[in-house]
């Protein structure tokens, strides 16, 4: 449908201009506010314009942190949290592709039962179970550690989820003609199976990488030792300073770095997700 | 090339639904055996049961002497050819010709030696680095027989390959899997719904109905001598007339003495209805009949006309287009040395009395 409005055109530039606004601001004023000097951005008037402390900031953050609160350098949380992101990330297709094979191909007793126990724990966010796990986790010795970090966060009804109803659609036919071509069960899942997901097993990545990424609740509970903070908590404990004003540039520079890796991974992914959600290759 | 021993093979699924009810087929050595029936009539169960997809509830299955029946499809040394193709999708062509010879662990120089041979005889080798996806229907078809030929199998089951064609390439691949056949001299044993390529291709050909053998036999050994009326009516196209003697004699019609006298139906193949006496040497049956509708075929017409009585019209083929005109009076003459007869209550043929006919 081609319309002519002028004005309609107009009208629909503006909601979206204002839209992206309205997500803009944030980001940029935690960007202005990661370069200006200490106190800048609490004496009352907010700058605007990017300040001449930019090198300065991300500088002594990245290399030594922010000693007052007790954070580590953020190149260290910085790859605590991706340590946290890709463990969890690989982990998650892994075990759910893996289960969703089984699922799908083979026929054992309580094959359905086991689906829907799966498929319940969906309705099991972290949040919810979160006390439980981190009593596991501790029994288990395993707070400050990475294994207590990725571990409890692996298991994906979701991802499995998904991998079934992409199982699903593949036709009987090609199983059965991997069949008479003499593949069993291992060589089918490595020569067909696996390649046939490579977009979805992209799209997912990008998807469950930046869930790592963003964990907030959890790293905060089980870790106490600064050697093994992620990035987005360790925010959390840069501005719970005690007695003082939080030194807010040098946290604005820590969230402007904390949201890199999750906008590279978007950018440079892009196109593979955009392919994985849409293209079924068959 | 291996002959294939079916005996007493049955197969029920779960639920007490038996699908194929003790039947035995045995196929010779390099024949291309064509399975034909209905669509539920489990000519593709038995296919899958000899290619070891489908388990066998009773009964055995023999690949060249060898009983098969607890091996899995690999070890049967069959190729198959699925009506989709099933051809792997991330694999370019000559991958998927590869696939199954690397499975088996052909050495390297081997394989390429019969992907090369395979491609040269199905006229595939311009594509064998594109995937299937950038191939058309029938060249996606040949890849799949290509995957079958490279196996150099004991037996290739082709299962509806051509269903997915358009006319015209389907009546060219036909004539090219015959070539083939040939040429291999493999056992083939093709299942199909389409009873034009069943005549066309079979050495033997085997009409399934509700999951037994009707009959067996050449192909025109089918068409002209149909033993049950499930074949009469299903071979051919337009299939044969089937008349019920009933409804003919409640019309006033009287027949002959030929007629045996079990007789439920009789059965006449529309291109040995003729209109004009004079072309019938011997005894025939003489129906008075209108002329309904007449459909130009091109070589041949085909003319359905009405017999008072008969709840179903009567299709006569005549050679040349018919110069007749639609909605006129005929009379219709059956020579009685092609009439079939068949008891309504068993569905089998009755013999005509040769004695009779001779009179």
């Amino acid at each position: 449908m081609i319309e002519n409005r002028p004005w309609l055109n107009v009208f629909t530039h503006l909601v979206l201009i204002l839209g992206v606004a309205i997500v803009i601001a944030p980001v940029y004023l935690a960007f202005v506010a990661s370069t200006h000097g200490d106190g800048a951005f609490v004496s009352g008037v907010m700058p605007l314009w990017p300040g001449s402390e930019m090198a300065a900031n991300y500088g002594s953050m990245f290399t030594t942190g922010m000693a007052k609160s007790g954070a580590p350098p953020l190149a260290l949380m910085m790859w605590n949290a991706l340590v946290m992101a890709v463990v969890i990330t690989v982990g998650k297709i892994a075990i759910s592709i893996i289960s969703a094979y089984a699922i799908i191909y083979f026929r054992f007793p309580g094959r359905v039962l086991f689906f829907w126990m799966i498929f319940i724990t969906l309705m099991l966010p972290v949040e919810v179970r979160i006390v439980p796990t981190f009593k596991v986790v501790a029994d288990l010795g395993m707070l400050n550690s990475y294994a207590g970090l990725t571990l409890p966060l692996i298991a994906s009804a979701t991802a499995t989820f998904l991998f079934r109803q992409f199982f699903m659609t593949l036709p009987d036919e090609l199983t059965e003609a991997a069949r008479v071509d003499g593949a069993g069960p291992m060589r089918f899942f490595r020569d067909i199976l696996l390649p046939l997901s490579r977009t979805n097993i992209a799209a997912l990545s990008v998807i469950l990488f930046i869930y790592g990424w963003v964990q907030y609740l959890w790293p905060l509970l089980v870790t106490t030792d600064p050697r093994y903070y992620t990035i987005v908590m360790g925010i959390k404990r840069m501005v719970a300073v005690a007695e003082a004003d939080p030194q807010w540039n040098l946290v604005m520079a820590a969230v402007m770095l904390a949201m890199l890796p999750p906008v590279l991974v978007v950018i440079l992914m892009q196109r593979l997700f955009v392919k994985g959600l849409v293209e079924t290759e068959k | 090339m291996a002959t294939i021993a079916i005996e007493n093979v049955r197969k029920t699924y779960p639920g007490g639904i038996e699908v194929i009810k003790g039947l035995d087929l045995s196929i010779a050595a390099g024949e291309l055996v064509v399975l034909v029936g209905p669509s539920g009539c489990g000519k593709s169960t038995l296919l899958r049961m000899i290619a070891g997809l489908e388990s066998i509830t009773a009964g055995e299955i023999a690949i060249g002497g060898r009983v098969v029946n607890n091996l899995e499809p690999a070890e049967r040394d069959i190729a198959m050819v699925f009506q989709n193709y099933a051809l792997y999708p991330h694999m370019s062509v000559r991958g998927n010709l590869e696939y199954g010879l690397k499975n088996r662990g052909t050495p390297r120089a081997e394989i390429d030696a019969r992907v090369k041979e395979a491609a040269r005889i199905l006229e595939i080798e311009p594509f064998l680095d594109r995937k299937p996806r950038q191939l058309s229907g029938g060249q996606r078809q040949r890849v799949a027989m290509g995957r079958a030929i490279v196996r150099k199998p004991q037996a290739f089951l082709f299962d509806e390959p051509l269903s997915n064609l358009d006319a015209k390439l389907r009546g060219h691949m036909r004539v090219e899997i015959r070539r083939l056949q040939r040429t291999l001299g493999t056992t083939l044993v093709y299942v199909t719904h389409d009873q034009l390529e069943a005549m066309t291709l079979a050495d033997k050909l085997v009409v399934m109905n509700g999951g037994a053998i009707e009959q067996q036999g050449s192909p025109l050994e089918l068409y002209g001598d149909p033993q049950t009326l499930f074949v009469a009516g299903f071979m051919g196209s337009p299939g044969m007339n089937l008349i019920d003697v009933a409804q003919l004699r409640a019309a006033g019609a009287t027949l002959p003495d030929a007629v045996p006298a079990g007789t439920g139906v009789i059965g006449i193949r529309p291109e040995d209805v003729f209109l004009e006496a004079g072309r019938v040497d011997g005894p025939a049956i003489t129906l008075p009949a209108r002329i309904e509708a007449v459909e130009m075929v091109g070589a041949e017409s085909l003319a359905y006309a009405a017999v008072g009585g008969l709840s179903q019209s009567v299709v006569l083929r005549i050679p040349g287009a018919w110069t007749g005109h639609a909605d006129t009076a005929a009379d219709l003459h059956l020579p009685l040395t092609r009439l079939h007869c068949f008891s309504k209550e068993t569905g089998r043929k009755v013999p005509l009395s040769a004695p009779a006919l001779a009179a």
